[in-house]
């Protein structure tokens, strides 16, 4: 059972997450219109936003801790500010600026907090074993900390990931494997690509539980991640958990989409876990007014970050040069020793 | 006085059929100090390795038997002069 | 290039080691005293590796410490990623280096770039120990060095130790290193019994901890007339071939011990004095360790340089049958040739 602080803390989180990925899309199309190009602007690069996945990030990260490790892949904004990733920072290494979580080297697929042991990969399905490694650790240390991945419906087929459930498996590791699963590998939908109806049912050929969430209800995530971080806790080994998301914009920004059917792309919008988790607030006696209490004040923590991004300073280039190694803090490139 | 280094002492019990074998490695040189266990060196009885400890310590005055050379069971591999 | 500091040398050391036991040693002394160190690779446990890498260690620590992984090296190198980045020491091996095809991202763009994405924001402690090597028929998929392939890739330490001595110190180095190194160790090398190591890497060995540092050459034979910079299983060719020639041509041989970072100034001080170079290399010729040597002393010393000859294996897979591979494989004869070509 949940508590209506938890689900109040829940619904901040996911309305922040959803504010930060309108706002961050504004900021990247700025420069690039009329014809789209990818290298100009504030956010050069590639863009791949969450807006639809909140629940999952959010169900799962209330019951983590801070020692606890997070890997999380291209699609990782949700996912950071759920785990209390510092958004000011965080920004600002999207905007390539020095004081951004990387010095600006890393971007918006790279972005590591070791402040909360959170780090996002840009390769379908890494994040998996280093996340069985941080579990590993843990393991050894007899520490009760707990490690999740998330990933993607589409990641679902790499070996990382087939690989990583093994090896969490066999060695009983306090480790939880996150699918979000929109439907589409950019525009690929699963039904084409991957065999098994659900991806939960995968779980059964490496003898661990396999969960799956339905669409848009941010309190079943809650519980299911619960029992699945619980068991993990309690040293009894890794879960599946496969939660049903809807990827409201394109798979990266830029995305024409001309692949997905409209009433598709309708759906996604039409279901709303935010506005699905605002009505179970009702129903704990939230009212209106502090719901939108909670909006305003994640619009405002959303635009204080980007304005903060916009202001900070870019890397000189001269630190391209830097952070390769760590006892070396200039590289060693061409034969400089 | 000296102590001999054994090769039937060492003989792995699951080649008792095998009659032959090779110094692979030796580890000591010929008047290098040696402890009692320490491993001095090593024989190869067709694909099994053992690791041959100095029955004494003192020092390795022989190796009777060299590198990559063969001997057979029973043979004496190496001698040492022990410290009393 | 005279030896540091914390290198109290080979002399009094009555035991000699075969490389294998030297690596070992130095594994087992790490683990002692860090509980946060650990070994993990494919038949590390009662098999002691496949490539004796781990040779006794069950006996002196338990199964936690000393891992048999499953086959899956990019669950296992990943994973001593992340056991790294959390603060602990994983030595991970991947068995052959050929093996690195299945695992490479976890090795090129994980590993080696975790600390530049991140600012060094974090680090990744770890040692990523492997097997190279051909001269024993095993073709291919199973015979590489990829010496180029890792030292390429920006990121990552490599170190190719030749003899007992360097294993153990550069062992040492790696695991206390505070980024990713990659510990190359030349199977033909190691004194495995099913593949009689040549004379050379069994050397005398100190009880004592002592580290070799990463980025520094050794200078294993001085001499006036010829520079051959060469690594692993080759240092001990280049020596053979040194001898060989002594009386006619007075060779210098250097052991790079480390790809990256390399000892350029070790290089360019001896291509100053001798004017000619052979590069020696057991990798593919093409784009790999003989041109950046080259390149590198080119670049420093151009007018030093008189004449430079590279031995490597071609560009071709490594072939099965033995006198085929020997083609391919630089003998003790090609060095030979490759000085007198450029004396």
């Amino acid at each position: 059972m949940v508590g209506v602080n938890k689900l109040r803390e829940m619904y901040e989180q996911m309305v922040t997450a959803r504010e930060y990925e309108q706002r961050l899309q504004e900021a990247y199309l700025e420069g690039k219109e009329p014809a789209f190009d990818i290298s100009a602007g504030p956010i050069p690069g590639e863009l791949h936003l969450a807006a639809g996945h909140e629940a999952s990030a959010a169900g799962v990260c209330a019951h983590l801790r801070v020692e606890d490790t997070v890997t999380a892949p291209h699609r990782p904004h949700h996912i950071a500010i759920a785990k209390g990733v510092d958004l000011d920072r965080m920004t600002a290494e999207i905007f390539g600026r020095e004081t951004g979580l990387c010095k600006g080297k890393g971007g918006h697929m790279h972005l590591f907090d070791p402040d909360v042991n959170f780090a996002c990969s840009g390769i379908i399905a890494q994040g998996c074993p280093p996340a069985v490694g941080a579990a590993m650790a843990a393991d050894k240390r007899n520490e009760d900390a707990v490690a999740v991945a998330f990933l993607g419906e589409g990641a679902v087929d790499q070996g990382a990931f087939l690989e990583s459930l093994n090896l969490a498996a066999v060695q009983n590791l306090p480790v939880v494997f996150v699918v979000e699963d929109n439907d589409w590998a950019i525009s690929m939908p699963q039904p084409r690509i991957t065999d098994v109806k659900t991806t939960a049912q995968r779980a059964d050929g490496f003898d661990m539980p396999g969960i799956r969430v339905d669409h848009d209800d941010a309190i079943a995530v809650y519980e299911a991640a619960g029992d699945a971080i619980g068991r993990a806790r309690d040293g009894n080994g890794p879960t599946l958990l496969d939660v049903q998301v809807h990827r409201r914009m394109g798979h990266f920004m830029g995305d024409p989409q001309t692949y997905r059917p409209e009433d598709d792309q309708e759906r996604a919008k039409r279901h709303d876990s935010i506005e699905r988790l605002a009505e179970d607030l009702r129903e704990h006696g939230v009212d209106d007014d502090e719901l939108a209490e909670i909006r305003d004040r994640a619009e405002q923590h959303v635009a204080d970050a980007i304005e903060w991004a916009r202001e900070q300073p870019e890397p000189d280039p001269e630190a391209a040069h830097e952070d390769v190694f760590v006892d070396e803090p200039t590289a060693a490139s061409g034969g400089d020793d | 006085m000296t102590t001999a280094i054994d090769s039937a002492a060492v003989w792995p019990d699951d080649a008792e059929e095998v009659e032959e074998g090779v110094v692979s490695n030796w580890f000591v040189r010929e008047g290098g100090h040696v402890e009692a266990g320490e491993t001095v060196c090593e024989i190869q009885i067709e694909k099994v390795s053992v690791d041959v400890p100095a029955p004494e310590s003192g020092t390795l005055v022989e190796r009777t038997v060299g590198e990559n050379e063969e001997f057979r069971r029973g043979d004496v591999l190496g001698r040492i002069e022990t410290e009393s | 290039m005279a030896k540091t500091e914390s290198d109290p040398g080979t002399a009094g050391a009555d035991r000699e080691l075969t490389m294998s036991r030297a690596m070992v040693d130095a594994i087992a002394s790490e683990m002692h005293a860090d509980e946060e160190v650990f070994y993990m690779g494919e038949d590390v446990q009662d098999y002691g590796g496949i490539f004796d890498s781990t040779q006794g260690l069950l006996e002196e620590f338990d199964r936690d410490r000393v891992m048999d992984v499953p086959i899956s090296e990019t669950a296992y190198v990943g994973a001593a990623v992340g056991a790294a980045q959390a603060g602990m020491r994983p030595i991970a091996e991947i068995m052959f280096t050929d093996f690195v095809g299945v695992c490479l991202d976890q090795v090129y763009n994980q590993m080696a770039k975790n600390t530049y994405m991140s600012g060094s924001a974090v680090n990744v402690p770890m040692v990523l120990t492997t097997a190279v090597g051909g001269t024993y028929n095993d073709a291919a998929q199973h015979s590489q060095t990829l010496y180029g392939l890792f030292a390429h890739l920006p990121g990552m330490k490599v170190v190719v130790p030749s003899t007992a001595y360097d294993a153990k110190g550069l062992m040492h180095a790696a695991v206390r290193d505070d980024d990713p190194v990659v510990y190359m160790f030349h199977k033909r090398l190691m004194g495995i019994g099913w593949m009689p190591a040549p004379e050379g890497p069994k050397t005398p060995v100190p009880e004592d901890d002592y580290t070799i540092p990463i980025g520094e050459a050794d200078v294993k034979r001085e001499g006036s007339d010829v520079t051959v910079v060469t690594l692993g299983l080759h240092v001990h060719r280049a020596l053979e071939a040194a001898d060989e020639l002594s009386g006619d041509v007075d060779v210098e041989v250097v052991d790079l011990q480390s790809l990256v970072p390399m000892d350029t100034q070790t290089v360019v001080e001896s291509v100053e004095k001798t004017g000619r170079l052979v590069v020696v290399d057991e990798d593919y010729q093409s784009y790999g360790v003989t041109g950046e040597v080259t390149a590198r002393v080119a670049e420093r010393t151009p007018d030093a340089l008189e004449a430079v000859e590279r031995v490597a294996v071609p560009d071709v897979p490594i072939p099965y049958s033995r006198p085929l591979e020997n083609e391919v494989n630089p003998q003790v004869g090609d060095v030979v040739e490759a000085v007198e070509s450029v004396t």
